[in-house]
């Protein structure tokens, strides 16, 4: 990339622009939270610490040969690949034929619309610091107090 | 006596499961342990949620993700549920069972339900299938005469576009859109969080005003403009009513400005710009085709002499499928994408949630439906191998 004269400068931008890389966490970060389950704690939590763990403990000792019924916990164990595990292990032994990955539809052809971050309507301006969208002045000095650079990804 | 003529029918979604025995109607159960605030001495388990009052700030532990099933201590606690007392008794060492699983499921998923099903479970025999081949073998016995069709199945953690031909499902049709009701409740709660009332914690009630507010637009950006004019001429601002949980159990819609002492949300472009992403998921920045676009993108890998059969079969399943206007919208928009001489037909069944069980249950009574199944005899001596075989997906 550049060399280290224009590096001062870019310093000096930065400051006042969020970078690619910004951007793109940032989005990220959004679109995983669209996957989330929960964005609070749980809020049996101190619960679960106090009257789980013994229980389970208990569990694994008798689990021996012959049980009638094991415990959700001996599930877990038994069976505990994370869902990125079990993609990429499809994909080693089923990459010929079509599979998950496969299976995820193209990019579609028509053109990405715009919409305000602020109000949801169609926006037409593009707040140049972090590239978030806005459709008005009143909704531009919403999203400059908000949220604009005031958080980092 | 006939031992195993009973067949139990598990539709096994990622928000619901629809449960029960084949001579029966379905049950559908919240597939989830849920803890609520205002109830610490336990969580709720499935349909267990009646009981609790205040449903407020509901924490969930769901066993799939992204569709597939993974927190196996969360689906064994809830399957329990299931065939418990509770909710469906039944005698499972004398059962078959029907499961559904999501397509191109994984195969050490596979392994381990019929490990759990067989040496847990103990049950007869199994039967492992897509819900949407059971969606497909139901449309097919009401509409004995069509040939092909094409199962689309709006679920809760993503969609699926898959094409039928003379009941055959063709895998490299198969199209998946990473957009279900899950991503839609959670992007109603991120905008209403940002624009009106903190509601991050909420999924259980913004999922109700999800499904009480919202619709799918026939003129997105007429609708926009409309959105725009003040109360008095916007036809498509409202207010929902929120639970209070004393007086209101379940919230509603109301005119705008109309409500006193409640709190309330105003649903304004909200209400259609949410299952307006099934449309074009690149509004909230995923990078995939609609709806529309995916079903003819799916046409392409199935022979051209199917495409008209296909067009005229288009079948929509699963929950997000109910939102109003989404049939007449996936129709018009196929209409203008495909060749004008095909006939198009959307199909929305009367209840699209249960249509798969309800295909599982005439699947049972079919006479070849003993040829389909691994017996617990025979798994205990093949195994996965002949699993593999038999449900071959
Ligand atoms: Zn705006
Ligand atoms: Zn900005």
């Amino acid at each position: 990339m550049a060399g280290r004269e224009s590096g001062r400068i870019k310093d000096s931008i930065q400051k006042r622009i969020l970078d690619d890389d910004s951007r793109k966490r940032r989005q990220k970060k959004a679109l995983d939270a669209l996957e989330q389950d929960n964005f609070h704690e749980d809020p049996h939590a101190d619960l679960v610490m106090s009257k789980k763990v013994p229980k389970f403990q208990e569990d694994n000792k008798n689990s021996t040969r012959k049980r009638k019924t094991r415990s959700a916990e001996y599930f877990k164990l038994r069976f505990r690949k994370n869902f990125i595990q079990l993609v990429e292990e499809d994909l080693n032994y089923n990459s010929s034929s079509p599979n998950y990955t496969t299976a995820q539809v193209p990019q579609s052809c028509y053109p990405e619309r715009h919409f305000c971050t602020v109000c949801g309507f169609p926006s037409t301006y593009t707040c140049i610091p972090c590239g978030a969208r806005y459709c008005s002045v009143k909704c531009l000095g919403t999203h400059l107090d908000t949220r604009c650079l005031k958080w980092t990804a | 006596m006939r031992m195993s003529s009973s067949v139990f029918v598990l539709d096994n979604g990622g928000w619901t499961a629809k449960v029960g025995l084949s001579t029966d109607s379905p049950i559908t159960v919240p597939n989830s342990i849920m803890k609520a605030k205002s109830e610490r001495r336990r969580p709720f388990i499935g349909n267990q949620i009646e009981e609790c009052r205040d449903v407020s700030g509901l924490y969930f532990m769901l066993p799939l993700q992204k569709g597939y099933l993974i927190n196996w201590d969360v689906q064994k606690t809830v399957w329990d549920y299931i065939f418990s007392k509770e909710c469906c008794p039944i005698n499972l060492s004398h059962t078959s069972l029907i499961i559904t699983e999501p397509p191109f499921n994984f195969p050490s998923v596979q392994e381990a339900m019929a490990e759990i099903f067989f040496e847990e479970y103990e049950i007869s025999s199994l039967l492992r299938i897509n819900p949407s081949t059971l969606s497909c073998y139901n449309y097919r016995h009401k509409n004995p005469t069509s040939k092909c069709c094409i199962i689309v199945d709006i679920g809760y953690s993503f969609s699926h576009i898959i094409p039928f031909v003379n009941d055959m499902k063709i895998k490299a049709g198969i199209r998946r859109i990473d957009v279900g009701g899950k991503l839609l409740t959670n992007h109603l709660k991120e905008i209403l969080s940002y624009r009106q009332l903190h509601v991050m914690d909420e999924t259980y009630v913004v999922n109700q005003v999800k499904e009480d507010s919202c619709f799918v637009s026939q003129n997105f950006y007429n609708d926009m403009e409309t959105a725009k004019l003040k109360i008095e001429d916007n036809t498509i601002v409202k207010d929902y009513v929120l639970p209070d949980f004393t007086t209101i159990r379940r919230g509603y819609l109301t005119d705008a400005g109309t409500t006193l002492d409640q709190q309330v949300l105003r649903m304004n472009n909200e209400r259609f710009s949410i299952p307006e992403i099934l449309f074009h998921p690149s509004d909230v920045g995923i990078r995939q085709m609609g709806i529309p676009e995916a079903i003819m993108d799916c046409l392409k890998a199935c022979e051209e002499e199917t495409w008209p059969h296909l067009l005229s079969n288009i079948v929509l399943i699963g929950g997000s499928s109910k939102f109003p206007g989404l049939q007449n919208r996936v129709l018009n928009e196929v209409r203008s994408l495909a060749p004008i001489d095909y006939t198009i037909k959307v199909h929305l069944p009367e209840d699209p949630i249960t249509y798969s069980w309800e295909g599982g249950k005439l699947l049972s009574k079919d006479p070849g439906y003993s040829n389909l199944i691994v017996k617990r005899e025979e798994y205990e001596e093949e195994g996965h191998a002949l699993c593999y075989d038999k449900f071959d997906i």
